[in-house]
């Protein structure tokens, strides 16, 4: 592990590489996952989807299934007439099970519950919907035709206070919403400019493959509500749950135990609430687990097509880019139209534009929804960005790193009017990244090196509580509602709290993630927790070690001297206490407690959006098999650039994550839909990178605490995975000469580039794709 | 979620037959289970009456003789990775089951099992096709021997009839200064293309040889006419580099599938590349074995 | 059908239904839910266990066909509160992060290394290809794994 630190100093546990507090637990196999529980009484649930991409449902027979034995519940809409069907985290337009129509093949139409799974899956088979097929559209651009079949006849309700706020403007019936980030006039720049770039690149629909399926548990006593899930924002499926039943939000308690795998596909709500349904019908406490077959279909990343077109000086310096984004978000808007607005923010780059005009609009299509996933927005609009910075490079005769150099913002300059500036260095980024991947050494034939960079308006918004709570024997339980999705926030948190209170580490206990035990966080997402819970975790600490100090001169030394603040606890003439005798001081006996409350808003420090910015910063060497087309990245650089890291070895593993994952987007993981229907909606054949595709890693980090958060530190694990297909395009390029727009880099893709490349005979080294002019 | 059915577990053929024969219809053998519980799973078959043929003896074992290799059908591929009889007789089959699937799978698959299901991707049936080896068949009726061409007869179908049961694979021995090799290129959890080569020397030429490519078209299959222009060339290297192109060439007969993998002109260019490099390995191992 | 598992070291007499895969008995019958159940199509490896020292996809594995033999699963490698060489180089090394992999990579790795207690990086590397993690990017599951090895001192199994 490579560290780079330039931060002032932290207090102990911060920076320390400590194990992972769930370590034993997740070593032994006893750490439970939501899939793991149980509870007395419980029934299971299974659904029929729909098999056609799009139809109207003329009618349901449930009766043979109802007199099934061991059959509970037989659930369609019809049977939940009590139930506020439609949901929908930007817009309210998913109806928790088909209401008349479907909308994309796999939808679920019958939910049935049974003493056991064998059971519902046996009266699956016994009910029969008459369907009646509509016409449907299976990418974004046939969505978009004059006579396009339209999905949704009335634009779903928006919601407001869910960080998308603009208006949607729906330019044609199958637009779900439409962004634009704009500033300057680009007109005139493409005129005077001395290279216009233009090309049209493509990103995946693709899966995230939390290896935990998607899986709930739900219960009702008393007419409240408790759901066990596998989310990462067990708060906002509180609310989605509370609108969808008509509760206060204090009766629906939302549990989230470990959980396996989110990377965004567990944001916001996905089967919660048709799980709550079957549980009302059912009478009973309700499993519903889905197969991965089923995850699939559930929640996948967006595809996009976009169109870019980048206008630069004799010198390379940037002077407008404009660009038209499609995404196919698939039936239901669920989380696309944030994807949308950001891929629109994330366009430009860490880079400085004169003038910028973007447009993004998110399409429905008749294939499953698309949603948050890692990167958002990011990995699709840095395809494109990344890729013409080297185009323009190339025509323009100028180190590919050097052009970026020429463009990038500097620390502290804000990439769009009223935007935070910049909280990161990115020439010493370049740097380090230029000597991890010895960017000036010679190379061997059919390999080919890129280094590329990106920045995302990262952090969510800043809407986080923390409760710090002092013991009388000292010790402390930390209460938040980040969730622990393998990230480490455990771990992180811990460090933090007890950086903050001045304690051991082994002295704090942290409770995550049950609505109705601890309190509100916003989400766990957009690289936020650390930052954000760190900087509640931070006011709660002072909060507590406040009231304390006060504490500790009432009690301990009314008639002075006075109480001196040390680290743990306080010193009062030549007596040291430790906040433990200081509570037990307070309340005069062996016991009590001090609560120390930590808000985050909108305000101070973290008033001005983004609360921070995240950097990606890779560098890859890739070698090109030409008989096949098969690409394999061989060498890759990460540069986590995160102000300040408090668990480096937890910093490392999600930059190595990250880029792993991209490099499945560069190079394999594509979901094919054919004639309406998903064609690899499994894991024989969508695949995820292997051990075998591992490359020589050289993971740098970057400390330079300039972040918002304790520390300085800012958010990390989303960044080393944006400009991963973009840096594997280009190195393509210089390997093998073909630019490749189209992600995934397939072996046939490659193979045909391969092909064209020589019927035009175009030299290996030749340079400039087709899209100069 | 594997759906339902009965399991019977006989100890001898006769009450293996009898037990199918009371399934009316419904009825399947069952040993690793790999293949078979995975489209019960998926809901592709479904069967009332499983009928666990692990315990019978006849379908165990691997042994070399002057024939051949016999192989069990209930031999695991790991068993064959593993086998000293295989790696002496046909390493280059121990390198194939090497490399089936996955650890887990290999444990637990079994040779019979890949065959009789006949998964158009299968490594094991494209290397026998190659290596001319046949099936046997056991019925009610009696025992018949089917080579591996006349065996599959399409994606998941074979000559087994519903009641017989595959006994064993015999592989005839290799002729004197004879290679085989075999070799595959995957993307996903099953190849894209697979080829195997058989190629005998005599008197400094290629006096006969065998091509089979599988994963490319509907079942593994061979091209006569590959093998054909492979067939008097000069066992050298540089012979065999400079009537590749033709032998590739014929490839183009095979009707390739367009799939998950690639479109069909890709998938005849990666069996092509598969070819070339085993035939190479072939032919380097009929020469040393001069 | 009656069966007689020995899992973990301990043997049990359960009735087993023909369809219960090894999976379903240990989770739910059992309480070993330790073991995962992630593709349900033998890809991915999460529900690795080892029978009689071989690993099989407990998903797709009849528990039926246990009978008799023995199982280890991930909640049988430690010695007591004692963690294997391997559990503790996993944790030296976070070798997992959301860990719904890690019983699958644990078993893996553990009867790798008891075939071939010093592994070369390849070996490991081509060892694992068959458990997939979403999470950690392999890394440093590889290094954790050579480092066990490394822990074995060369005359022991």
């Amino acid at each position: 592990m490579k560290r780079v630190i330039s931060r002032g100093s932290a207090p102990s546990p911060i920076g320390e590489p400590v194990p992972r507090r769930d370590g034993i637990a997740k070593v032994t196999g006893a750490a439970r996952f939501t899939v793991d529980l149980s509870l007395p009484g419980l029934a299971h649930a299974k659904l029929l989807r729909s098999p056609y991409p799009h139809a109207r449902i003329r009618s349901i027979d449930t009766a043979q299934a109802r007199s099934y034995p061991g059959v509970i519940a037989v659930v369609t809409a019809d049977d939940l007439p009590d139930v506020q069907l439609v949901y929908g985290h930007a817009v309210a337009d998913h109806p928790l099970i088909a209401t008349g129509v479907v909308r994309f093949a796999g939808e679920p139409i019958v939910g049935i519950v049974a003493d056991d799974p064998v059971t519902a899956e046996e009266a699956l088979r016994l009910v029969t919907v008459d369907y009646e097929p509509l016409p449907y559209v299976m990418t974004a651009q046939e969505a978009l035709g004059t006579d396009a079949p339209v999905l949704h006849e009335q634009p779903g309700e928006q919601r407001p206070h869910r960080g998308f706020e603009e208006d949607i403007a729906r330019t044609h019936a199958n637009v779900c919403s439409h962004s634009v980030q704009q500033w300057g006039d680009v007109e005139p720049a493409f005129l005077e400019a001395h290279l216009v770039l233009e090309g049209e690149y493509r990103y995946p629909r693709s899966y995230a493959f939390a290896m935990e399926p998607y899986n709930a548990i739900a219960q009702w006593t008393e007419g409240e509500l408790t759901v066990w899930t596998s989310c990462q924002h067990p708060y906002m499926v509180r609310e989605d749950l509370a609108h969808c039943f008509g509760l206060d939000l204090s009766r629906v308690r939302v549990i989230v135990p470990y959980v396996g795998g989110g990377y965004g596909s567990k944001s916001y709500t996905k089967i919660e609430p048709l799980t709550a349904a079957l549980a009302l019908r059912a009478g009973r406490p309700v499993r519903l687990v889905l197969s991965i077959d089923e995850s699939i279909l559930t929640t996948r990343g967006d595809g996009a097509t976009v169109r870019l077109r980048s206008a630069f000086d004799r010198e390379g310096h940037l002077l407008a880019r404009e660009a038209t984004i499609l995404l196919d978000t698939g039936a239901y808007a669920e989380n696309s139209p944030l994807v949308g607005r950001k891929a629109a923010n994330r366009l430009g780059g860490p880079y400085r534009i004169p003038a910028l005009h973007v447009t993004c609009s998110t399409v429905y299509t008749n294939t499953a929804p698309a949603s948050s996933f890692r990167g958002f927005g990011a990995p699709q609009a840095v395809l494109a960005g990344e890729s013409q910075m080297d185009e323009a490079a190339a025509a323009l005769g100028i180190d590919a790193v050097e052009i970026r150099r020429r463009n990038a913002l500097a620390p502290g300059e804000r990439p769009w009017p009223r935007a935070r500036g910049l909280d990161a260095d990115l020439q010493a980024d370049l740097d380090l990244a230029v000597e991890a991947i010895e960017w000036d050494a010679p190379i061997e034939p059919g390999r080919g090196r890129a280094i590329c960079i990106s920045a995302s308006d990262a952090g969510s918004e800043p809407m986080s509580t923390a409760l710090v709570r002092v013991h009388s024997d000292g010790s402390i339980t930390l209460t938040c509602g980040s969730t622990e999705i393998g990230q480490g926030s455990s771990t992180v948190l811990a460090q933090m709290a007890a950086g903050e209170m001045g304690v051991d580490l082994e002295r704090i206990h942290l409770m995550q993630s049950d609505t109705a035990a601890v309190t509100y966080d916003r989400s766990t997402g957009a690289s936020r927790t650390t930052t954000l819970m760190g900087l509640a975790i931070g006011a709660a600490a002072r909060d507590a070690r406040t009231q304390l100090v006060q504490w500790a001169q009432e009690t301990m030394a009314p008639d002075g001297p006075t109480v001196v603040e040390t680290s743990g606890g306080v010193t009062i003439g030549d007596q040291s206490h430790d906040w433990g005798a200081v509570v037990r001081s307070f309340f005069g006996g062996s016991a009590g407690e001090c609560v120390g409350r930590g808000y985050l808003r909108k305000h101070g420090a973290t008033e001005q959006m983004p609360p921070f910015w995240e950097i990606g910063c890779v560098g890859v060497e890739v070698s090109v098999d030409e008989p096949t087309g098969r690409i394999r990245v061989e060498r890759l650089v990460t540069v986590g650039d995160v102000g300040c890291a408090i668990n480096p070895q937890l910093v490392e593993g999600q930059d190595i994550g990250a880029a792993m994952m991209g490099l499945g987007m560069a190079t394999r993981e594509e979901l094919i839909y054919q004639d309406g229907n998903l064609m690899n909606g499994n894991l024989f054949d969508y695949r995820v990178p292997r051990s075998t595709d591992v490359p020589d890693l050289r993971p740098i980090i970057a400390e330079r605490g300039d972040g918002v958060g304790l520390y300085g530190a800012k958010g990390g694990g989303e960044g080393s995975l944006n400009p991963v297909a973009a840096a594997v395009a280009n190195a393509v390029e210089r390997a093998v000469g073909i630019r490749l727009r189209e992600a995934p880099f397939t072996p046939e893709r490659v193979w045909r580039a391969l092909q064209a490349r020589d019927a035009a005979g175009t030299a290996p080294d030749a340079e400039a794709g087709d899209a100069s002019r | 979620m594997i759906p339902r059915f009965a399991l019977s577990r006989p100890r001898t053929l006769d009450e293996a037959f009898d037990a199918f024969a009371a399934s009316d219809g419904e009825g399947a053998w069952i040993a690793g289970g790999t293949e078979l519980l995975q489209v019960m799973k998926m809901g592709l078959a479904q069967f009332r009456d499983l009928i666990d043929i692990k315990a019978l003896e006849p379908l165990r074992g691997i042994h070399a003789d002057g024939d051949g290799l016999h192989i069990g059908a209930l031999t695991t591929h790991r068993e064959i990775e593993r086998s000293p009889d295989i790696a002496r007789a046909f390493p280059g089959m121990a390198a194939m089951a090497r490399r089936v699937a996955n650890v887990r799978v290999r444990s637990t698959g079994t040779i019979g099992g890949n065959l009789a299901f006949a998964e158009p991707h299968s490594d094991p049936a494209t290397l026998l096709l190659a290596s001319d080896a046949s099936v046997r068949l056991c019925g009610p009726a009696g025992e018949r021997s089917v080579s591996i061409a006349d065996f599959v007869l399409g994606p998941l179908s074979t000559a087994r009839e519903a009641d017989e049961m595959l006994l064993g694979i015999d592989i005839p021995a290799a002729a004197p200064s004879t290679g085989r090799a075999y070799d595959k290129i995957a993307f996903f959890e099953r190849p894209a293309a697979s080829v195997a080569v058989r190629l005998t020397i005599a008197d400094g030429t290629v006096a006969s040889a065998t091509v089979a490519v599988g994963s490319v078209g509907e079942i593994p299959e061979r091209v006569e006419e590959a093998a054909r222009r492979l067939e008097g060339i000069t066992a050298s290297e540089e012979a065999l580099s400079d009537a590749l192109p033709a032998v590739i060439d014929a490839l183009g007969a095979i009707d390739a599938v367009d799939d998950l993998n690639g479109s069909p002109d890709y998938k005849r260019h990666l069996a092509g590349v598969l070819l070339a490099s085993t035939s190479r390995a072939a032919l380097r191992e009929a020469s040393a074995d001069v | 059908m009656s069966a007689s598992l020995t899992v973990n070291g301990r043997t049990r007499e359960l009735s087993i239904e023909p369809r219960e895969t090894l999976a379903e008995v240990l989770r739910e019958r059992l309480a070993l839910t330790g073991t995962k159940v992630s593709c349900d199509a033998q890809v991915c490896g999460a529900c690795t266990v080892l029978v009689d020292a071989l690993p099989v996809s407990a998903c797709t594995y009849l528990a039926i066909d246990a009978d008799g033999k023995r199982i280890r699963t991930v909640e049988g490698l430690a010695d007591g509160q004692r963690l294997s060489p391997l559990q503790q180089a996993f944790i030296d090394h976070a070798a997992f992060q959301c860990a719904f992999c890690t019983a699958g990579m644990l078993m893996t790795a553990t009867a790798l290394l008891e075939e071939n207690p010093h592994p070369s990086r390849d070996d490991v590397v081509e060892g694992l290809e068959g458990n997939l993690c979403r999470c950690t990017g392999y890394a440093h599951i590889i290094d954790a794994v050579l480092a066990a090895a490394d822990a074995t001192p060369a005359d022991v199994r």
